[in-house]
């Protein structure tokens, strides 16, 4: 699919009908390839829905996780899910306000990677409940036992920051879609007109339709840019609130918001390019922003190496033997080799994207895309995993190992989010045609 | 009808269905959730209820064990609703209130789910049902055919009467047995002082406890009053403490508690006593000195030192504190240093103490422990010639276990099978009731009458404290049973009319006023003792023959390793091994559960390449076992250690396949003169086969790293720091926001290191206090132990490359400002007024966060819902919540006992004064290193300890203000003390 020189196919630039035709494509009859991996994701997803099952039944102890560690794949996972939802609203809104143009083709997949990403991490905080028929005491409703949520806990942060920063990216990327559903309901008919019709909302294209859309669109980019900022800002915080050393950093933030970034811009990359290739969207999706995703992806690389750094810097700087200590361990201790991996995912690979012919090449962007989001779930793990396992009391230090059931669900979430993607691009434009159509209309005006 | 009446009508309908409903509802619960029929199926309230039980009380009891551990011990038993739940000890005897690990863990024998639930005779190889009648008619008559055995434990007081006028009555022969005998030591002072006895010990009076491998904290002799004794001789509060010095091959718990160890060489232990009675004898003098100077005068520290492994130099230093201190006591060896040389090591530890002074003052040869006649390990074997030459027609066992606490090279198990009728009154189908023809299951000592001769004319009353779970009698009564059944009249129809019959002339005239005080008031009674007991002397003088004793120089030893065998405070002789609470009580020296092990030194491992867990197999002439190797720092390196205890075959679930018996590799020698079995001192291989066991090791690292967790001061920083300490006892240790300021109480602990020794009593008295399961190897191995107190053994290094232990048990420390509140969601984890860190099971969602965010990591998560076989739940405490899985627990100080203490104070409109709230852990502990109390109160126990010039808070510096204060260890080793401040750190940084 990928050689180095990949860019556009030869021929015209496409016209506002193609880009109506070529990218609404895939919506109209799934292929029997499609099928298939849905069926292998579902699969997937059933198989850790009876791990989850068992472990409902038989109790947590299922998972690996033990004294000291009490927080293992499930935490591990669900903050890594937390991280992919960002690049999502970064593109979307940061560089809608910022116009930078070449967000266009890849806001909508972007976008709505986010969505199932936060559904996929959503399930963790309650898979790794002991109790999770009790998850309710969690939300301030008005029991009767007259007892709120303890707002003083960052778990109750957490579940707030995740909740709007769902609900704005779920209505950001809905507003986004009505021009092209409205698309869709005139393409189909029968039940498809009916069902995109009742989610066009009676959009008619009308100046007035657009003007009110336009306005929207800005002050929910507006919205959600703090979120970008604050959402992991606040999953760092269930670490940096802790006084485990490892965790009890004030760099937590921005060290987090930086992986988050980092992250979702190379599972960005993970998506787009089969899905550029499967749907021939060649004309749509080119070198121009891979080119801008890769370099973002090395920029991020470099802020998530130093907080690397700084972190170890900061022990130094503490002379503080515990803080000292854990930081050893992590790099010499039973979870050197996890460290390491995360050393060279994440800092070392993206640093062979200052060049630009491997920034050009598709097939290396794809491999070390794959080695970021590696890189990344092992940094999660890292940070959960080894500051638990060599806290404050010597005599406490123990070991974790995952079990059948959490890899079980691990993969599983992966699957569960997959399933959505495909269900996605099966169903919905892959690209905004609005968009798209928008700019290859300024461009024939103008004359690029 | 109107609307009005239909409207009522309906309402009354529906309240009554909806309280037949429930009545349904809950009747059908009931049902479901009463598993064994026996306890009742119908809710039904008494109606005159019984006058003893009042509903949410328990009713106390007195009696006393003597199979709880190697000593007699006075307990008070928590009775409710019929079931024993708790047992305390009964501070009216020489255990003073404290018990063991081993001893609490008791009611996990009495509710042992592997009791035999009744009488069973063996058809074919198959144990079948049978009825008390048939079982006792067949074994009567099988006692009758001929020659009969009866082998039991040690008996006192009325049993050993009962037992001789029973073997008198049957023609039978009556031998009492016990594997950890002291033969060795009664053969030594009956050559030395004319006196086959265990001598009475006084530790509290000492100023020098030189043990010559004596685990007397643990397993010897008696560990739970030896303990306390020695605490107070310890105590450091206003003068010099007691010197532990630990000579022997091997430390063990005792050993970890010593100030020095000279790590003598398996088998030298006589002749470094020798040498060290000539050291005494040279500066003492006198007229001691001088009877045995022709004796000790070849053993000079130079020539014993190549011997024993000790440097002269070390000897003569010891020589001559022990010459100096004004009260010293030698101990001689446990099993550990039990070799074939046994007696004359005894003997040696005698003439140390005769030339130190010793005898008469720290040990005494009146008001001797009364320990029962009992075989030697040469007497059992010289029985199996006689059983194998087919002298006995029949044998009874009772309490005893020879199949298995015999080595096979005696021959014993294999002879009891030659003997065509075996009768066994055990409780349980262990090795030796397995090979019986009939079972007669006897009742527990909790469930019987009874009394114990403690000292000469002392004696403990032993009374039944709940009905027997099971279908089982009173041993004695068994046995008279089977004398009427083949009418041989005794003269009495029970054992209880026998026992009252036995204490009618001390009671004097009113015998039923004076059983029920007696019964009442502490269980324990006198009576004029025997006139030889009377007229005994406290320091009968040495005999010739040891004066004169014919020792001889060691010879220089070999380059082998050699075995050392010793018994732990959870097993002992092997009666934990079925209990979940002994198999997971981490071992005070390794920290490991539900295992065996290969203790060795790390110069012996590294050869092999193992490292711990590591299999190793370890051969002698008589056999081979494979255990997972321990690498221990506290063992020679030419020795090896392995406990008994485990490696049962047949003893029930808990036990059977769990470790090795190491008795395995024993050949069977005896000591010649006092037919003492040699635990200790045989060759052995070592092989590394590859591979590696699970040894589920409880502790994570082996040292603080100088976290200030476990700390040690030097004896004299202690003294002067004390000197120069004033304690305000008007200033409060309290911050505001530690508690409710509305409230009188914050409550507060502290532990004093130097008084504990890492028993495990409190552990253990903790899991059955508050509920705590057991989760079985496989999840201790994962990291999933529940216990709420886990006692942490650290290593310090010392000046003089050499290490010291201290034992820090850890437990919620109720922090003031604690991390695991404010980040618990639902408020499961909150702050009471008395500045508790309650936990609600109930709202618990299971987050794990608070034990994230735990520094001192003593929360403990259900990963499942634990749930032990009947009859083991009737122990369950009912005033303690049972946890189901997913749901965080932790210990927060025995709060129902707080309660209680409040409810009774409030009932009497008063505050509740210091010291009236006793924790579990606290009550049991043998040497009182623990105390609670309230911190508001500026003069209280615990706000005293606080402000002491020894407190000190664990990880005060994270501004956790924890409401427990520890007391620094002190020792005479030349430890090395950090620069921070003494004392202090946990109230504002007050230094001194």
């Amino acid at each position: 699919m990928a050689t180095a020189e990949y860019d556009v196919p030869a021929g015209p630039p496409p016209t506002l009908a193609d880009a109506n035709r070529d990218i609404s494509r895939p919506i109209e009859t799934p292929p029997w390839r499609f099928w298939l991996l849905l069926g292998i994701t579902a699969v997937f997803i059933l198989i850790a829905g009876v791990a989850w099952a068992i472990q409902i039944r038989d109790g947590i102890g299922v998972a690996g996780i033990n004294n000291p560690v009490g927080w293992g794949v499930y935490i591990v996972t669900f903050v890594f899910w937390v991280g992919i939802a960002h690049s999502g609203t970064l593109i979307s809104a940061v560089l809608y306000l910022v116009r930078s143009g070449w967000r266009t083709t890849i806001n909508r997949a972007a976008e709505a990677m986010t969505i199932f990403a936060v559904m996929t991490a959503g399930l963790f905080p309650l898979i790794h409940l002991g109790r999770v028929w009790y998850f309710y005491y969690l939300i301030p409703y008005p029991s009767g036992r007259l007892i709120w949520p303890n707002f003083r806990s960052p778990l109750v942060w957490d579940m707030f920051a995740i909740g709007t920063y769902f609900t704005i990216s779920l209505v950001f990327w809905y507003l986004g879609l009505i021009p092209d559903l409205a698309g869709l309901r005139d393409k189909f008919t029968g039940l498809r007109k009916k069902i995109y019709g009742a989610l066009a909302l009676g959009w008619q294209g009308s100046v007035r339709d657009w003007a009110h859309y336009r306005r929207l669109y800005l002050y929910l980019a507006g919205i959600a840019t703090p979120l970008v900022l604050s959402v992991h800002s606040v999953v760092s915080w269930d670490f940096a609130m802790g006084i485990t050393p490892g965790w009890h950093s004030t760099i937590f933030a921005p060290y987090f918001v930086a992986g988050a970034i980092f992250s979702g811009i190379a599972m960005v990359i993970t998506l787009l390019i089969p899905m550029r290739w499967a749907f021939g969207l060649e004309k749509y999706i080119t070198k121009y922003h891979f080119d801008n995703m890769a370099k973002l992806l090395l920029l991020t690389s470099m802020i998530v190496g130093y907080a690397y750094a700084m972190e170890y810097f900061i022990a130094w700087w503490s002379q503080d033997p515990i803080e000292i200590e854990s930081f050893r361990w992590r790099a010499e201790g039973f979870y050197a080799g996890p460290f390491w991996v995360m050393v060279f995912c994440n800092v070392v690979v993206p640093m062979s994207l200052f060049f630009r012919r491997i920034r050009n090449s598709l097939a290396a962007l794809f491999v070390i895309s794959i080695f970021v989001n590696i890189g990344m779930w092992y940094e999660r793990f890292v940070i959960i995993v080894t500051s638990l396992a060599h806290e404050y009391e010597p005599g406490g230090w123990g070991i974790y190992v995952p079990s059948a059931v959490e890899i079980a669900i691990m993969v599983g979430s992966f699957a569960w989010f997959f399933f959505w993607f495909l269900l996605f691009t099966k169903t919905l434009p892959t690209i905004s045609i609005a968009e798209v159509k928008e700019h290859l209309a300024h461009e024939q005006e103008h004359g690029h | 009808m109107n609307n009005g009446d239909t409207k009522r009508n309906g309402m009354d309908t529906s309240r009554r269905d909806f309280l037949k409903v429930l009545g349904v509802a809950g009747a059908g619960a009931a049902t479901v959730s009463c598993g064994p029929p026996d306890v009742g199926d119908k809710l039904i309230p008494y109606l005159v209820p019984p006058e003893d039980i009042v509903p949410g009380t328990n009713v106390t009891y007195s009696t006393v064990l003597s199979e709880a551990g190697p000593e007699p011990l006075g307990v008070h038993a928590a009775v409710r609703d019929g079931r024993v739940i708790k047992l305390e000890g009964n501070p009216a005897f020489p255990n003073r209130g404290a018990l063991s690990a081993l001893a609490q863990s008791t009611l996990q024998d009495l509710y042992d789910p592997d009791r035999v639930p009744g009488p069973r005779e063996k058809v074919d190889g198959d144990w079948t049902e049978a009825t008390w009648e048939a079982a006792v008619q067949a074994a009567a008559t099988a006692v009758g055919s001929g020659l009969t055995l009866l082998l039991t434990p040690p008996a006192t007081g009325s049993a050993a009467a009962f037992y001789a006028e029973w073997a008198a009555a049957m023609g039978a022969e009556w031998v009492a047995w016990e594997p950890l005998g002291h033969e060795a030591m009664q053969a030594a002072n009956e050559i030395a002082f004319g006196r086959p006895e265990v001598p009475a010990y006084d530790l509290a009076a000492a100023d020098h406890v030189v043990s010559f491998g004596a685990d007397f904290l643990a397993t010897w002799l008696a560990p739970v009053e030896l303990a306390g004794s020695y605490a107070e001789a310890r105590d450091v509060d206003g003068r010099e403490p007691a010197k532990l010095t630990f000579v022997g091959p091997r430390l063990s718990l005792t050993g970890t508690n010593a100030d020095a160890w000279l790590p003598a060489r398996s088998g030298s232990e006589a002749s470094l006593a020798l040498a060290l009675a000539r050291e005494v004898a040279e500066r003492r003098g006198g007229g001691p000195a001088a009877r045995v100077q022709s004796i000790l005068a070849p053993f000079t520290a130079d020539a014993v030192a190549e011997a024993s492994g000790v440097p002269a130099e070390r000897i003569r230093a010891l020589g001559e504190e022990i010459a100096a201190a004004r009260s010293p006591v030698a101990l001689p060896p446990d099993v550990s240093g039990q070799g074939v040389y046994a007696t004359e090591v005894h003997l040696a530890v005698a003439i140390l103490n005769y030339v130190a002074g010793a005898i008469g003052t720290t040990v005494r040869f009146n008001d001797t422990p009364v320990l029962g006649d009992a075989a030697s390990y040469a007497d059992m074997r010289a029985l199996a010639t006689r059983m194998r030459a087919g002298e006995f027609r029949t044998v009874v066992t009772a309490g005893v276990n020879p199949a298995y606490a015999l080595p096979a090279a005696s021959g014993f198990a294999a002879a009891l099978a030659d003997v065509p009728n075996h009768i066994s009154l055990s409780t349980r189908l262990d090795e030796t009731a397995s090979t019986a023809n009939w079972l007669l299951p006897s009742s527990h000592e909790l469930e019987s009458w009874g009394d114990v001769e403690l000292r000469p004319g002392t004696y403990g009353l032993r009374q039944p404290v709940m009905r027997p779970v099971f279908d089982v009698r009173q041993r004695e009564d068994i046995l008279l049973a089977m004398a009427a059944a083949i009418g041989r009249d005794m003269g009495v129809e029970s054992y209880g009319e026998y026992l009252q019959a036995a204490w009618r002339e001390a009671a004097g005239a009113d015998f039923e006023a004076w059983w029920h005080a007696a019964l009442s008031e502490g269980a324990v009674v006198t009576r004029p003792a025997a006139a030889a007991a009377e007229a005994a002397e406290a320091a009968p003088p040495l005999s010739a023959a040891a004066a004169n004793y014919p020792f001889t120089l060691p010879e220089p030893p070999d380059d082998g390793t050699v075995l050392v065998l010793y018994p732990t405070a959870q097993f002992y002789d092997g009666r934990g091994a079925n209990r979940r609470w002994m198999q997971e009580l981490p071992d005070a020296v390794t920290k490991a559960v539900w295992s065996s092990w290969v203790e060795m030194h790390p110069s012996t491992a590294e050869p092999l390449g193992v490292e711990n867990g590591d299999v190793v197999e370890v051969s002698t002439a008589a056999g081979t076992v494979r255990a997972p190797a321990f690498v221990y720092r506290g063992i020679r390196p030419d020795a090896i250690g392995i406990p008994l205890g485990q490696g049962h075959t047949e003893f029930g679930r808990t036990a059977t396949g769990v470790g090795v018996n190491p008795l395995e590799l024993l050949d069977g020698t005896a000591d010649p003169r006092s037919g003492a079995l040699a635990y200790s001192g045989a060759p052995v291989d070592l092989t590394a086969p590859g591979g590696r066991d699970r040894m589920p090791i409880m502790q994570g690292s082996d040292t603080d790293l100088d976290r200030e967790i476990g700390e040690l001061l030097r004896v004299d920083t202690a003294l002067a720091m004390a000197q120069a300490h004033q304690v305000d006892l008007t200033e409060l240790v309290e911050a505001a926001w530690d508690s409710d300021p509305n409230s009188p109480y914050r409550w507060g602990m502290s532990i004093d290191l130097n008084a504990c020794n890492g028993c495990g009593a409190c552990v253990t008295a903790c899991y059955a206090e508050n509920n705590v399961p057991t989760v079985g190897k496989d999840l201790c191995d994962q990291g999933r132990e529940m216990s709420w107190m886990q006692i942490m053994r650290y290593y310090e290094e010392t000046e003089d490359d050499g290490f010291q232990t201290v034992h820090v048990p850890v437990l919620c420390q109720q922090c003031g400002d604690a991390p695991c509140e404010p980040v618990c969601p639902v408020y499961a984890t909150y702050h009471t007024p008395e500045g508790l860190n309650a936990q609600v099971y109930n709202r618990c969602v299971g987050t794990r966060y608070c034990a994230n965010n735990c520094p001192y990591k003593v929360r403990r998560f259900n990963w499942y819902t634990y749930e032990d076989p009947y009859p083991l739940n009737l122990q369950l405490n009912p005033d303690v919540t049972v946890r189901q899985k997913g749901v965080m627990e932790k210990c927060t100080f025995c709060v129902q006992r707080i309660n209680r203490a409040k409810l009774d104070a409030k009932a009497e409109g008063r505050p509740v004064e210091d010291g009236e709230v006793v924790t579990a852990c606290m009550q049991t502990c043998p040497t009182q290193a623990i105390r609670f109390g309230n911190l508001k109160d500026p003069g209280s126990e615990v706000s005293r300890a606080a402000k002491g010039s020894r407190g000190y808070g664990l990880m005060a510096e994270l501004n956790t203000r924890p409401a427990v204060t520890y007391l620094k260890a002190v020792t005479y080793a030349p430890v090395a003390e950090g620069g921070h401040g003494a004392g202090g750190a946990d109230h504002g940084g007050e230094e001194h």
